[in-house]
């Protein structure tokens, strides 16, 4: 399961059981929750289970673990029951049994053998004379999504006189505004930490964050959150490059579809067309393979005005190329024209020069502190740092200077004494015996943050599970 | 019976917990629910920006440190 995928997990399992049951009808989606939602040791229950005509006891699977591996199996099976993919049936006490949610079950079965006349895998258009090339798809993916990008970050740092991130249309800027992406105080943008956040993840998380924003607004919309939400994971698995029907798509998806591709996320040739394209953002979204890459990039140097012809070709196959150096005396070098990068790097940088190819500055107390207080964090500075690293400073191991490493967590550390985790204190355990129980099980989890056997209290993140686990034990009683 | 009381767990250094109760007493216990350990304490949810923001002007105002030049 890969780090952008987990967002949507936590999202996913916070929806109510009826809505997990409607989604699940949809073969896509099924597909699409067992591939990319679920962690390894939950996939192959679900493997194991998918042709099972009865219910499988729970001292059957026990059989199958190793006795040190119950944390493991804990947790598999909490995920599986918060996303009703798997459902525990108490038949007597002491007796308990888990049966895969019907619903998912048969669309999983009709996903891999291909059985059925559901056709939520999407349907090809017939025609037509032109068609969009990928790499045209690609390029128009890159131009949205990164118009988007600047728009939140080129106010911020002042850059926001260029030509780029002028074009984002309505929609897009209420959505930024209602995720806390940006924040607009006397018609001026500003980012927020949501926002810087948001920024510094790979592109395939940033769509996720984005589309879960977009989701929790869907109500408001009058949009079904359901449609939405199966409209998503069928995107996932369309082919690039191939043109679809609208004809088969409910009135919600079609009205989607607009909004979409004003992410790049799909492509239309006009908003009237009958047909549309999924472009690289969206047949991304369920795999764990990378999305678009967004360095040296053919549509932000364009808007840069320094745009060559081999930029633009050779932009996708070099797409995990890395620019930037830093020296062990603090001093980057960023070899790019892209306003996009110009203006992230300004964000915990001290940019001092810049030439047609290249940047330099320092990486200074004042520029990191600054960084900091705006809410991007040491670690996503030096993650950032890392993943576009030139490929000489690649070489390396580590890939950064440890100095200037150990310097940048310092001086976040200078500035941020206190660490808060949002979440519940739980205490006032009646016996040991049921307090050690449920720190072991909240651990089991990963959801327990602070413990004090003294005083049998703890801390979690997260309260559903474990009353629900509370409950279920005092049934046991 | 047990009890879940929603809060904002605050992990620190002993030297920052001690400022943060003392800012707790001088402002009527309206910042911490909860003196945990010698690390952390418990603290309202909607008070933990304001915390913050009385904690780093405390710290401005007792440590003066010197200002590194940057030029160069």
């Amino acid at each position: 399961m890969s780090a952008s995928s987990s967002q949507a997990l936590e999202y996913l399992e916070l929806l109510p059981a009826q809505t997990h049951r409607k989604l699940y009808e949809q073969p896509s989606t099924a597909l699409a929750v067992f591939r990319c939602m679920l962690p390894h040791l939950a996939k192959t229950i679900v493997m194991a289970m998918l042709y099972m005509t009865s219910p499988f006891t729970a001292s059957d699977l026990d059989a199958w673990f190793r006795h040190d591996s119950k944390r493991e199996r804990d947790k598999a099976i909490s995920v599986l029951e918060q996303l009703h993919v798997v459902s525990a049936r108490q038949d007597t006490p002491k007796h308990i049994s888990y049966e895969l949610n019907k619903g998912f079950g048969r669309s999983l079965r009709q996903a891999l053998t291909g059985s059925g006349t559901h056709r939520s895998f999407g349907v090809p258009a017939q025609s037509t004379e032109e068609r969009a090339s990928i790499h045209f798809l690609d390029q128009y993916a890159q131009r949205q999504w990164e118009n988007m990008l600047f728009y939140m970050v080129g106010s911020t740092v002042g850059l926001a006189t260029a030509n780029l991130g002028l074009d984002v249309g309505e929609g897009t800027k209420t959505l930024l505004r209602s995720g806390d992406f940006v924040r607009v105080t006397h018609g001026r943008v500003s980012i927020t930490r949501t926002g810087f956040t948001f920024v510094l993840q790979e592109a395939n998380a940033q769509v996720w964050s984005l589309l879960i924003v977009y989701l929790k607004h869907a109500p408001q919309l009058g949009m079904s959150e359901t449609d939405v939400l199966s409209f998503l994971f069928m995107l996932g698995s369309l082919e690039l490059g191939q043109e679809y029907t609208i004809s088969t798509l409910s009135q919600t998806q079609v009205q989607m579809l607009e909004d979409l591709s004003a992410f790049g996320i799909v492509y239309r040739s006009s908003s009237t067309s009958s047909t549309f394209y999924p472009t690289r953002l969206a047949t991304t979204l369920t795999s764990e393979s990378g999305a678009l890459s967004f360095s040296s990039t053919a549509g932000t140097a364009e808007a840069g005005g320094s745009l060559s012809s081999s930029g633009t070709s050779g932009a996708r196959g070099s797409a995990s190329k890395g620019y930037i150096i830093i020296e062990t005396n603090y001093r980057l070098y960023a070899y790019t024209a892209s306003l996009l990068q110009i203006a992230v790097l300004s964000l915990f940088t001290n940019l001092t020069t810049r030439f047609p190819n290249l940047v330099s500055g320092k990486l200074t107390k004042q520029s990191i502190t600054r960084a900091v207080k705006l809410g991007i964090s040491s670690s996503q500075i030096l993650s950032y740092l890392t993943a576009n690293a030139h490929p000489q400073m690649q070489k390396n191991n580590p890939v950064l200077p440890p100095t200037v490493m150990d310097q940048i967590r310092l001086w976040e550390y200078e500035g941020e004494r206190v660490e808060p985790t949002n979440g519940y204190l739980m205490k006032e355990f009646a016996s040991d015996h049921e307090y050690k129980d449920l720190v072991a099980y909240a651990e089991s989890l990963g959801v327990l943050v602070w413990k004090n056997e003294g005083r049998r209290m703890l801390f979690v993140e997260r309260l559903e599970q474990i009353s629900l686990y509370l409950s279920k034990k005092k049934g046991e009683r | 019976m047990v009890k879940a009381v929603k809060g904002t767990l605050v992990k620190c250094d002993a030297s920052i917990k001690a400022m943060l109760v003392k800012m707790d007493e001088d402002h009527n216990h309206e910042f911490i629910i909860e003196d945990l350990d010698e690390e952390h304490v418990l603290v309202k949810d909607s008070k933990l920006a304001e915390l913050k923001q009385r904690l780093q002007s405390m710290m401005k105002e007792r440590l003066k440190e010197p200002e590194s030049s940057d030029s160069d």
